[in-house]
């Protein structure tokens, strides 16, 4: 069903995957710095073609979300496992996991919703000077927000204004246009839908509110 | 809880992949692991041995996926509900197997995964088990009987308590009061479920539970704002397509092509190709059921109905020629049964006769009823003689032989609506409407009688009046059950003949042949329990628990 371009993605990322199991064992038999750096690129490169693939489907209309039900905890535990961040570790991520613990279970697709909070997790640490919190709260009203928060210098006034299309100088931009995208295309039969905002107060605050 | 002690299955039809996911599982403390290649390894082992968990690749090779292997396990039984199910895909399969509808697996992962979320994937999925296995060892499914009112006290039973689990025992509680034909509790349940927070499964429920209601308007209102939100909900599109098929077939099908698009499956290109059948929509019908025919090379997901179908939608355009070619394949594809060469033979009958071949049409008609003679016909095949018997010129006996299937199975709303379409076909709609509902009826009013004797004290007669009827209809578990009820009530008002207990314990099997999952079963095996002394013969349970808590079914 899928186009050509979709299939070479799909055939790019099955490459990946075999090639990630190599480094895992070649990490196991040797580990070195070396080895961590291309692990951190091969999930890095992942995440790209994963918010490519989306992006390429929405434009031709087929992009289809799986909305089930998730429980955060172990969504949270998901993510924070899967996080690289490069070596030397210079900031600790942190989160109160006994309160995601409270909210239960939330729906939402669960594999596009990684993918955002990976890169906004990423960009966080990127800026932060000692740490990046992630923090989830349900909405007065309806929706769950979850907020990616660091102790940087915070957004630059152009990304506040929506004059640019990225979250700093040397990005694409593919990463909030795709967090955009995901965002929105969270809707509940009531009508409400999912947004991204974005924030400053004590470093760069990144929201991701789910419907 | 770790993978050391447990036992797995690994599916994936690539030597390379198997190898990895090897390595990836040994890496999580796996240590037992089986592999299989494709279906028929997968299913030969299975038939075999018990396993705790299953990892399987979605794409299979030989035209066939794991999303249909799981479907088939589960249908055959052949994976008990302890068994923790975990399907792997790429992105490619990834819609195919997060929309599963009915046959999900417990969870999925998307490639590539690191070692350690494959096993805290695995190690989720028998937490959840184990911690409802109380509500899943009574659920009714398949072939076991299940017994849903212990499950609904289950659920209550972890609702009390501060379950992890609590959205999941509410949707398997929100199931079973729809089973149980208890909408109004039901609509309660997802009313206050979406009050929490709102979720595809609570908002199709509710809608489910609209329609059980006979608010018709509303349900389909629920179900269209459901897949504005939630486009690849396919239970959503199910639902729907089920409510429009009563009124409105034209609408039924475009839902159904909808619902493929969202993503491929065996069941539903079916579904179309009868909708489209039906609709005389016979090109549509006719490249659905080849779709269905042609996509699994493996043989293990066909249907009778599938090549059915074909041959009927090829005939209607007037290709003779290839509704015979299906014919002749449906033969080479199954186990010869008389059912096989009596479903054959009817169709075959049905297009010569459109083809003009009058001769070769009676022909087959003669074989098809010679066949239906000698043996026992499940519904499907009795109704296409019957289909048959118009197109021959026998509308006679094809009233005799749907008022028998009618009969049989009065409680069956598929089956009733299949004979209508019989009827539909030959252009008598409007009789055979009022031949089935007369027919239900009367079975409602048989079995009501019959209860109003014995509570008039005239239990002979009634006991009489349902045996009679129960040895005739031997499919209709309503009847079988009220047998039971009055043999057993007979014992309990008369004394102990064992000879009339044993025929209670004949009729309880035949309605556990009928329907394992008739709502009334538990009620008459626990009466029987009560009534027989302690070395009487057991009821037949192969299908149902045992004590150790290990379900025979999955």
């Amino acid at each position: 069903m899928d186009t050509l371009v979709a299939a070479a993605i799909h055939d790019a990322k099955n490459s990946l995957h075999a090639l990630d199991t190599w480094l895992a064992r070649a990490r196991a038999e040797a580990p070195s710095p070396a080895l961590e750096q291309a692990c951190l690129l091969s999930s890095q490169i992942n995440a790209q073609l994963v918010e490519l693939l989306a992006l390429y489907r929405a434009d031709r209309g087929r992009l289809q979300l799986n909305v089930n039900d998730h429980f955060l905890a172990d969504f949270v535990d998901d993510l924070l496992a899967e996080l690289v961040l490069p070596a030397p570790a210079k900031v600790v991520v942190e989160c109160d996991r006994s309160a995601v613990q409270m909210l239960g279970a939330w729906a939402f697709d669960a594999y596009l919703v990684k993918f955002v909070l990976l890169d906004a997790l990423r960009n966080a640490a990127r800026h932060a000077r000692h740490r990046v919190r992630i923090e989830l709260e349900r909405e007065t009203g309806g929706g769950l927000r979850i907020c990616v928060g660091d102790d940087g210098p915070g957004f630059p006034a152009a990304v506040l204004e929506g004059a640019t299309a990225a979250m700093d100088a040397d990005s694409s931009g593919l990463g909030l246009a795709f967090a955009r995208l995901i965002a929105d295309r969270h809707a509940t039969p009531s009508g409400r839908r999912g947004r991204v905002e974005l924030g400053n107060r004590d470093g760069a605050r990144f929201s991701l509110i789910l419907p | 809880m770790d993978l050391r002690d447990k036992s797995g299955l690994l599916i994936d039809d690539l030597a390379d992949m198997r190898n990895a996911m090897r390595i990836q599982l040994a890496d999580g403390g796996l240590d037992r692991c089986d592999m299989a290649r494709n279906v028929k390894e997968a299913v030969a082992k299975l038939t075999l041995k018990r396993y705790d968990l299953i990892v399987c690749d979605y794409a299979l090779g030989q035209g066939a996926d794991g999303q249909q292997l799981l479907e088939l396990l589960r249908r055959r039984q052949l994976m008990p509900l302890s068994t923790a199910f975990l399907m792997v895909t790429g992105e490619s399969g990834y819609e195919q197997v997060a929309t599963a509808a009915e046959y999900a697996p417990d969870d999925y992962l998307i490639k590539p995964f690191t070692s350690a979320t494959l096993q805290a994937r695995l190690v989720r999925i028998l937490e959840k088990k184990a911690a409802l296995m109380p509500v899943y060892r009574h659920l009714p499914l398949a072939d076991k009987r299940g017994d849903p009112e212990k499950a609904l006290a289950a659920c209550d039973e972890l609702l009390a308590g501060d379950s992890r689990y609590q959205f999941d025992v509410l949707r398997l509680k929100g199931d079973l009061l729809i089973g149980l034909e208890r909408p109004d509790e039901a609509l309660q349940l997802y009313e206050g479920a979406l009050q929490q927070r709102e979720t595809p499964w609570a908002a199709v429920g509710r809608a489910r539970a609209l329609a059980a209601l006979g608010r018709t308007e509303e349900a389909s209102e629920n179900l269209h704002k459901a897949l504005d939100a939630y486009p690849n909900y396919l239970a959503a599109y199910d639902s729907l397509a089920a409510l429009l098929e009563k009124s409105d077939k034209g609408a039924a099908q475009d839902v159904v092509e909808r619902a493929l698009k969202v993503a491929p499956s065996t069941q539903r290109t079916r579904r179309l190709g009868g909708l489209a059948l039906e609709n005389k929509d016979f090109a549509r019908a006719e490249t659905a059921f080849r779709r269905a025919v042609d996509k699994d090379r493996s043989g293990f997901f066909k249907s009778h109905d599938d090549y059915a179908g074909l041959a009927k939608s090829c005939s209607e355009q007037g290709k003779t020629k290839e509704a015979l070619g299906a014919i002749q394949d449906m033969g080479q594809h199954f186990v010869r049964t008389p059912e096989l060469a009596a479903r054959q033979a009817a169709v075959e009958c049905q297009v010569q006769a459109k083809a003009g071949n009058t001769a070769a049409a009676e022909a087959a008609l003669q074989r098809a009823l010679q066949l239906g003679k000698e043996a026992r016909l499940d519904p499907n095949t009795a109704l296409e003689v019957a289909q048959a018997c118009f197109v021959g010129g026998r509308a006679d006996e094809a009233r005799r032989l749907i008022e028998a299937v009618a009969e049989d199975h009065h409680e069956n709303v598929d089956v009733l609506d299949r004979a209508q379409s019989v009827f539909a076909h030959a252009g008598l709609g409007d009789e055979g409407a009022v031949l089935l509902e007369a027919t239900r009826k009367r079975m409602i009013k048989l079995n009501n009688d019959a209860i109003a004797m014995s509570r008039r004290g005239e239990l002979d007669q009634a006991m009489e009046m349902l045996t009679e009827a129960a040895d005739r209809l031997r499919n209709n578990c309503q009847v079988s059950i009220n047998a039971a009820a009055a043999l057993l009530t007979h014992i309990q008002r008369n004394g102990m003949n064992m000879e009339r207990l044993e025929r209670a314990r004949g009729y309880i099997d035949q309605a556990q042949r009928a329907n394992p999952t008739h709502p009334r079963l538990a009620e008459i095996s626990d009466l029987y329990r009560k009534v027989a002394p302690a070395d009487a013969s057991a009821l037949d349970e192969s299908g149902s628990v045992t004590e150790q808590g290990e379900p025979g079914a999955g």
